[in-house]
């Protein structure tokens, strides 16, 4: 009652036409800045910081967060057009969103992204209004080890995203791993592999890393032969470019995956909405009837991740307001703002401020919806963007990529990584490497060798506390991922040798 | 006769001194003014940079515009880079922290330190609080360090890197009383207290700000505090010398600073607006919201406050046992 009630108001402060206005404005550049690689929420709305001064909290608030839910929407768009991740979190979207676009199937990969986006992102904004006070205490319960064992789940995904050869999705994994162990050491101060350099001490940033190896690897990849592969005619008109009703059947699963995954996940601080789209991106592939479908266009490979990346909004702004936790950099702005508003973010905050709390939450469901009234047309615009021919269209692929990286850090030596790590990505291509586990790995390499050197800072050194129910249920579900890749192969020489005594 | 030559020189004098404080006051800047921080956007450095401009917005101190450059990386040393190679540039300034001056003593890679640069003033100190759970068995800090005395190594602290304040300020309080608990390093704040509340670990140094809120909820007790004198939101807890501990900790601070080489005029002239800035009524809101001390501290007088605390801190790493590589 009291939700519903809380709700009622809700929507009274949201449909003022001045709320009205700044949500609509807010999804509007959150979802430019998505399509651009490299800007991002966090750089966007700490500019837009200072301007939010004049204006009235709440409106300000519902203006801040519409971009940061926004840009989730905008970020598969480059994935799947050029390749180029336009956000970290829409990096696995990549992988089949750039081949259902290299077999015609942009329009469908685009639609779809949005219609996941907007149930999943609904489904966030549902389960932040009724179980947030509860979940925020549960996600309290999870600590260092459990994000350890949670990161080990993730790295054994590495046996879904393999392509054909096992060995070599693990090698591009280590190499990820150790890519990811560059950089000044939080526990020690010390610098590990930095080679002298000042600007290695902060680590190598896996943005860079991404597009090199996606973007730039294919744009050279793609150069090579005297004839180059052509991309599959773009059908035209917006009805021919949406997902059709089959394809939105083989996604049930994938908008009830990348939703319940993605807040879950979102609601941990210590997680982040690139870790959710890799996990619910290996938790479809695992459950699929047609696993080799994946990386070669499956949609399901869209739906999961992009679904889940919006979840996540939903899920992280649980921390935020009912404990004062941030766990992203964009929540952190959030927070700083609250501050600065003259509001007290902490336990008390929703009590305090309901207000606020409620108008933002109604404000998310009206965002949601204009977000994918904007986005569908969109789909058509973009789609178009195939019919460039090659020779123009692999040098903006070149010239978004590198705008991108230098937007993030104006820096040149990003730009010397970015072209290093193209060029890995294309030897990679050659030799027949997978890119995602090597991303993968970067990913989950930091926050995994933390969580285990706090874990055992806090049991001074025994192993045994990784035993405690959660962690040690997530590292059997990982032995089991592991697993399965032998067990298949076993049951292959079975059926092999059953074939021969029959013959 | 001499009475006039007397005049005269005095006159000349008063010219030669005077003409070129007249040309002080006129310098102003007339570009876009970049404002370079060693975080990414939502850092510490970050969001204090973007509350001074808007401050200096809102005051009408400067005539252009400001904008925030983030320059993340090495505690600071890309960043302090990035300000190096402007050299004599009158339209950039650097935030700084206690960072800057922690991250030299244990980076060999580390070529630019604050000290190439040009300090203009120290703006903060920022104060700090011990908290533990409100359920926990702890009332005092006392209590807390009999009790890992009592069992050394079994007791843990949240806290950042440890070359923090949080980890200094533990390494004083153990070696002053004999007491050991565990340190456990996290990235981020926002974990820090999420290891706290969820009672993964047993105290944390916080920040006041946030640690009030906290308390108001009924989720934590604060045992003491890290500052010289009492804060005034916080009149009842004890600071560490009258819980009975005597240590001085060592300060953060934050502050700002500019190109090597910058011209005078233009030095005195940002001088004269962090100073101005700092008698303003929206400084001071900000100060009380944010909890924090008012430290403000002009040119030389900063770069004097930066060489005492670099040098504490030298001295507890050696102490505490960490690598220092100058």
């Amino acid at each position: 009652m009291d939700i519903l009630a809380g709700l009622m108001q809700g929507f009274q402060v949201a449909t003022t036409p001045t709320a009205l206005g700044m949500c609509m404005l807010g999804v509007v550049l959150g979802t430019v800045i998505g399509v651009l690689p490299g800007l991002g929420p966090p750089a966007t709305i700490a500019m837009l910081l200072p301007l939010t001064m004049k204006l009235e909290p709440t409106g300000a608030m519902i203006m801040l967060a519409g971009i940061y839910y926004g840009a989730k929407y905008g970020g598969s768009t480059t994935s799947i057009l050029l390749n180029v991740p336009g956000e970290s979190s829409s990096v696995v979207t990549c992988i089949d969103g750039y081949q259902m676009a290299r077999k015609g199937r942009a329009g469908p990969a685009l639609g779809m992204a949005a219609i996941a986006s907007f149930i999943a992102g609904t489904f966030g904004v549902v389960a932040l209004m009724l179980i947030a006070p509860m979940l925020a205490r549960v996600s309290l319960a999870f600590s260092s080890p459990e994000y350890f064992a949670l990161m080990v789940m993730g790295l054994a995904m590495v046996v879904l995203l393999a392509g054909n050869s096992l060995v070599k999705a693990l090698l591009a994994m280590l190499v990820g791993l150790w890519v990811s162990g560059i950089g000044t050491d939080l526990f020690t101060a010390t610098s590990r592999f930095t080679f002298g350099t000042v600007q290695l001490l902060g680590g190598v940033d896996f943005v860079v890393v991404a597009i090199g190896l996606f973007a730039l690897g294919e744009v050279l990849g793609n150069m090579e032969p005297a004839d180059p592969p052509k991309m599959l005619p773009v059908p035209k008109g917006l009805r021919n470019l949406l997902p059709t009703w089959q394809d939105m059947k083989r996604c049930r699963f994938a908008f009830v995956n990348g939703s319940v995954i993605g807040f879950l996940i979102g609601v941990l601080p210590g997680a982040g909405a690139t870790i959710a789209s890799f996990i619910s991106y290996g938790i479809e592939k695992a459950v699929s009837r047609h696993p080799e479908e994946f990386g070669h266009g499956a949609i399901e490979g869209v739906a999961a991740p992009e679904g889940s990346n919006n979840a996540e909004t939903g899920g992280a702004l649980v921390p935020l307001l009912t404990l004062g936790i941030p766990g992203s950099s964009t929540t952190a702005i959030l927070l700083a703002a609250l501050i600065l508003w003259g509001f007290k973010p902490g336990p008390l905050f929703i009590q305090d401020s309901p207000q606020l709390f409620w108008g933002l939450v109604a404000s998310m469901y009206i965002g949601n919806v204009v977000l994918l009234i904007l986005n569908l047309p969109l789909v058509a615009v973009f789609a178009q963007l195939l019919r460039v021919p090659a020779h123009i269209l692999n040098p903006l692929i070149l010239g978004v990529s590198v705008v991108g990286v230098y937007a993030s850090g104006s820096s040149m030596f990003q730009l010397g990584l970015l072209a290093l790590f193209g060029l890995v990505g294309y030897l990679m291509r050659k030799l027949d490497y997978p890119c995602a586990p090597m991303v993968l790995g970067l990913v989950l390499g930091d926050p995994m060798e933390r969580a285990l050197r706090q874990s055992l800072m806090m049991s001074q050194g025994s192993l045994a506390i990784l035993l405690r129910p959660i962690p040690l249920t997530l590292l059997v579900v990982a032995a089991a991922l592991l697993a399965v890749p032998l067990f298949r192969k076993s049951n292959a020489l079975r059926v092999q040798m059953l074939d021969r005594e029959e013959a | 006769m001499t009475m006039i030559r007397l005049c005269a020189a005095a006159a000349a004098a008063a010219l030669a001194l005077g003409a070129p404080a007249l040309s002080h006051a006129d310098w102003k800047p007339t570009k876009p003014v970049d404002i370079i921080v060693h975080t990414g956007p939502g850092g510490g450095n970050d969001l204090l940079a973007r509350a001074v401009v808007t401050m200096m917005e809102q005051e009408k101190l400067v005539p252009v515009r400001m904008q925030v450059l983030n320059k993340p990386g090495g505690n600071g040393a890309v960043a302090a880079a990035a300000i190096a190679e402007r050299e004599g540039d009158p339209n950039t300034l650097g935030f700084i922290t206690s960072v800057w001056l922690a991250g030299p003593l244990t980076t060999k890679e580390q070529k630019v330190t604050v000290y190439d640069l040009t300090p203009i003033a120290q703006l903060l100190k920022e104060p700090a609080v011990f908290a533990v759970r409100a359920d926990s068995p702890y009332k005092t800090l006392r209590d807390f360090i009999e009790a890992a005395k009592a069992h050394p190594g079994a007791l843990k602290q949240s806290g950042g890197s440890i070359t923090s304040r949080d980890n200094i300020v533990r390494e004083q309080l153990e070696h002053a009383t004999g007491a050991k608990w565990a340190y456990v390093s996290f990235p981020g704040g926002g974990a820090r207290l999420a290891a706290l509340l969820g009672g993964h670990v047993d105290i944390m140094v916080i920040e006041p700000q946030e640690a009030g809120e906290n308390v108001r909820a009924g989720k934590l007790r604060v045992l003491a505090q890290i500052s010289e004198k009492r804060l005034p939101k916080w009149s009842d807890v004890p600071t560490l010398k009258e819980a009975g501990f005597d240590i001085t900790p060592t300060p953060q601070i934050r502050g700002v600073v500019a190109p090597p080489k910058m011209p005078a005029e233009a030095v005195a002239y940002w001088i004269g607006r962090f100073e101005k800035l700092h008698h303003t009524a929206s400084w001071k809101k900000y100060v009380e919201q944010n909890e924090l001390e008012d430290a403000f501290l002009p040119g030389q007088e900063f770069e004097k406050s930066m060489q005492e605390t670099s040098r504490e801190l030298k001295e507890q790493f050696v102490k505490a046992g960490i690598k220092v590589v100058r």
